[in-house]
């Protein structure tokens, strides 16, 4: 059960009025309040540090030792106070936690030392904040490193998704392609495709040998044209189908219009397109020749298959103002050196420098410390230009760059960080998963050992039996009396996954019989569905008024039973049966029969109503029993 | 078109405003701009002695639930949001959010997007001290979800799709589509004297005055305290 919110306890039993009207049944009595918990101050006394808390603070989270009955074995009566022999420095973070909810971890201490007063108090180390969790790991990491324990395995079952529509887990295929074979399959696919289709483009330039009779070597684009093309072709088919198949599978169409990989992909297959559209035309072939260099443009498609190159354009995009800074302060020292050497060489007969945009190629060449050397200046003014323009340019291009570096260093490293705390988020959420679910179980459990009953049906029962029961917290208690009510609202019960999967499987299979009798009865218990348990009897007497006229019709079938262990009874006598007094008997161990519609045309005379528990017995040896309408 | 006009110029001034900071290198600095949070409203309570005078709780109780109350939520002040996550937990196998969210509606009776403990414990006191009377106005309040005083059809059946949402997917035996629907038939058939297809304040206090089952189940919550 959540932790921390046992002080709205009250607040949600109280809302529950507001399914009152609406119950179909008839609600559980409330459980007798054990303890009217006295809302007092207890004192901890840990190691002769006094702490002090409201009682109610501490039974916020009645799983751990200090909110549960273990407490009072630490129960010093002399002093009237709870004595624990730990570390008073790390009970301070421990009893924050009931305080605040939230765990956190003290960096100065040491690792073992907090976990082992973590377990004494019974709380899982999974339960601490975001703002300490990775320190905390981390520490532990090292820890566990240096005195070489084993290390724990890891739990990393993949997550069980709700079922997704066929485009949702095409659209997850597309994006993670671990996810299941054919996605990956599609992946290495496309990957090959890119890489084969940028080869092509590059290998169409490279001059061929030309044959003996040939005057000018040709590319082997244009002597093995159709190979190429029909190469093309098949890359383009590709990339469309992908880029159909994806925008299909998008979730928002627009957005993954928007998005730059969609635009790559367009670039990348639109000029084949226009390339089969325009007609061969003297004037506009230049143009298409043009076209082709965005083929190029595919290489970019390989963003979606590499990580580092997403990080990479993601750099580039954060540093957008480091590079714009980098662009205009060369613009203004380019203009600056270009007008100066012009002017210094203006004088210099036959100098290169023609005119101020003609000097920006030397200032640049010589600002990146290029130096081709096709433009130097001849005077001697020109010379002392030159050489500061060069100083210059070195300083002017080296500052912006670390910039750059550092922030891409920052987000790989980022990246990195998020993947570590995916995969370690995973497993944690598991493992407390895996805890309250103890709690979501818990309420199973206490259905299951009978506590439902009513109070002395279970005084009488149990007085005979050494039962063992937990004794329950009052919390929980209540907590449970509350979903029981749920339960009546909606008549309805909670199960627990592996009965609903077997259930399901079940109904799936008798499904055409329930088509049939589900069209019987007009009751909302729907006995169509499975075969009711002592509970439910309970209903029937409410409204079984329409139900009798509606089986009396029914077709007779043929049913399987499927008893699991002791079966309580079955249905065929259910509709004027009133069972409460005769089934305290069968509370305990009780266990989920399903059985298949039994949907007879008993006339409810013949069914022997005392009779069924005396029948009961015969299903005890045997397992699936099939029933035929009597 | 004035509008189009006025959106054109906003978009220049912004683009011209990111290549301004784009040639000065200070783009980063958007984010560094803090939009001011808005700090999450502080609400005081009323004094002690006035709540005690307004609702139906003793002293103790009334500390007992403020300290609750104000655990959970620092400020004072409970969001729909906050409502939502927290009675969700009472409910882990179903999705409890659509009820919070009509609960939240009820609790807060001046409709101003949150729930101060005032409400909170004007609500509870009617919950768990009230007069049989005043509970079922609360529960009419309740179902009556634009609050117009009738309760249609399609009301009940968001109001019972939200419980049976509650119940999760795991039930016995398995929910199916229709059952909130014929759920909701048999409330009508029971509430609904006229035929009118809506029920009234009237009819809901009358019927359930005469269902023994309902007139029990309302005195369940009355030591919840």
């Amino acid at each position: 059960m959540a932790a921390g919110v046992a002080a709205w306890l009250p607040f949600a039993r109280a809302a529950a009025i507001g399914w009152m009207p609406v119950a179909s049944a008839p609600m559980p009595p409330p459980p007798r309040e054990k303890r009217r918990g006295q809302d007092g101050l207890i004192i901890l006394n840990v190691s002769g540090t006094r702490f002090q808390t409201w009682r109610n603070t501490l039974e916020r989270y009645p799983d751990t030792l200090l909110g549960s009955t273990e407490r009072d074995f630490f129960f010093h009566e002399e002093t009237n106070e709870y004595f624990f022999d730990r570390d008073p420095d790390i009970f301070r973070h421990i009893l924050n936690f009931y305080r605040t909810g939230k765990l956190h971890y003290p960096r100065h201490e040491c690792i073992s030392a907090y976990d082992e007063e973590l377990a004494f108090f019974g709380i899982i180390p999974e339960i601490i904040g975001d703002c300490c969790y990775e320190e905390y790991k981390d520490r532990r990491r090292e820890n566990t490193e240096r005195i070489q324990d084993d290390e724990e395995n890891e739990n990393n079952k993949d997550l069980v998704l709700p079922e997704l529509s066929f485009r949702e887990s095409m659209w997850r295929a597309f994006e993670n392609p671990h996810t299941s074979t054919m996605a990956l399959v599609f992946y290495y696919v496309t990957g090959f495709f890119i890489a084969v289709s940028v080869m092509a483009n590059v290998v169409e330039t490279v001059p061929c040998s030309s044959g003996p009779n040939r005057a000018k070597e040709v590319s082997c684009g244009e002597r093995y044209a159709l190979a190429f093309f029909c190469l093309d072709t098949a890359c383009v088919m590709i990339f469309t189908v992908e880029y159909l198949l994806r925008l299909i599978a998008a979730p928002s169409r627009y957005k993954f219009v928007k998005s730059v990989m969609s635009i790559i992909d367009v670039v990348a297959i639109m000029p084949y397109y226009i390339g089969l559209v325009m007609t061969d035309n003297e004037d506009v072939s230049g143009a298409f020749v043009t076209l082709r260099v965005f083929r190029v443009f595919r290489i970019f498609k390989f963003s979606r298959h590499s990580a580092g190159l997403r990080i990479l354009g993601y750099t580039l995009k954060s540093c957008a103002s480091e590079l714009g800074f980098l662009l205009f302060s060369l613009t203004m020292a380019i203009i600056i050196f270009a007008t100066v050497m012009f002017y210094a060489e203006k004088s210099s007969s036959a100098s290169k420098f023609t005119s101020i945009p003609a000097a920006f190629w030397y200032t640049i060449v010589t600002m990146t410390t290029l130096g081709y050397g096709d433009m130097v200046p001849k005077t001697i003014m020109g010379k002392i230009f030159g050489s500061v323009c060069s100083l210059s340019g070195v300083l002017v291009i080296a500052l912006p760059v670390p910039v750059i570096v550092s922030n891409f260093s920052r987000i790989y490293h980022q990246s990195q960080r998020a993947e570590k705390r995916r995969a370690q988020k995973k497993t944690r959420l598991a493992r407390i998963r895996a805890t309250k679910s103890g709690g979501a179980n818990a309420y199973l459990q206490y259905k299951r050992n009978g506590m439902l009953a009513d109070a002395e049906e279970e005084a009488s029962k149990e007085a005979g039996k050494s039962l063992v029961c937990k004794i329950n917290p009052t919390f929980e208690t209540q907590h449970h009396h509350l979903l029981h009510c749920l339960e009546k609202t909606t008549n309805h019960e909670f199960v627990d996954e592996q009965t609903y999967e077997t259930n399901c499987m079940e109904v799936s299979l008798t499904k055409p019989s329930m088509s049939r009798s589900s069209s019987l009865s007009s009751s909302p218990h729907g006995l169509s569905s499975c075969c009711t348990r002592r509970n439910k009897r309970k209903s029937f007497s409410v409204s079984n008024s329409n139900m009798v006229g509606g089986r009396r019709g029914s077709i007779q079938e043929l049913s399987t039973i499927q008893i699991r262990e002791r079966p309580m009874s079955n249905s065929r006598s259910s509709l004027n049966a009133k069972f409460e007094e005769t089934l305290p008997l069968n509370s305990e161990e009780q266990s989920y029969i399903t059985a298949a519609v039994i949907s007879m045309p008993t006339p409810p005379v013949t069914t022997p109503e005392g009779g069924d528990s005396a029948s009961s017995p015969d299903f005890l040896q045997s397992n699936i029993v099939r029933v035929s309408a009597l | 078109m004035s509008s189009c006009r006025k959106r054109c110029k906003r978009e220049i001034l912004k683009f011209a405003q990111y290549l301004f900071r784009f040639i000065t290198g200070t783009l980063n600095a958007d984010s560094v701009e803090d939009e001011l949070e808005l700090s999450a409203a502080r609400h005081r309570p009323e004094a002690l002695e006035q709540l005690e005078a307004q609702t139906r709780f003793s002293r103790k109780e009334l500390q007992i639930l403020y300290r609750g109350f104000k655990n959970e939520c620092p400020s004072g002040v409970v969001n729909e949001d906050t409502f939502k996550e927290i009675y969700s937990q009472f409910f882990p196998q179903g999705d409890a959010s659509t009820y919070a969210h009509f609960l939240f509606d009820a609790f807060d009776t001046d409709h101003n997007g949150s729930v101060s403990f005032e409400d909170f414990v004007m609500g509870l006191s009617i919950l768990l001290r009230g007069t049989v009377q005043e509970k079922l106005n609360w529960a009419f309040n309740l179902y009556d979800i634009n609050k117009d005083g009738y309760i249609t059809k399609e009301e009940m059946l968001d109001i019972i799709k939200s419980i049976y949402d509650m119940m999760g997917k795991c039930t016995y035996p398995t929910l199916k589509e229709e059952t909130p629907r014929q759920h909701v038939e048999i409330f009508f058939q029971k509430m609904d004297k006229n035929r009118d297809g809506v029920v009234t304040i009237d009819e809901f206090i009358d019927c359930c005055q005469n269902d023994e089952n309902i007139m029990k189940s309302m005195q369940l919550f009355e030591n919840v305290i």
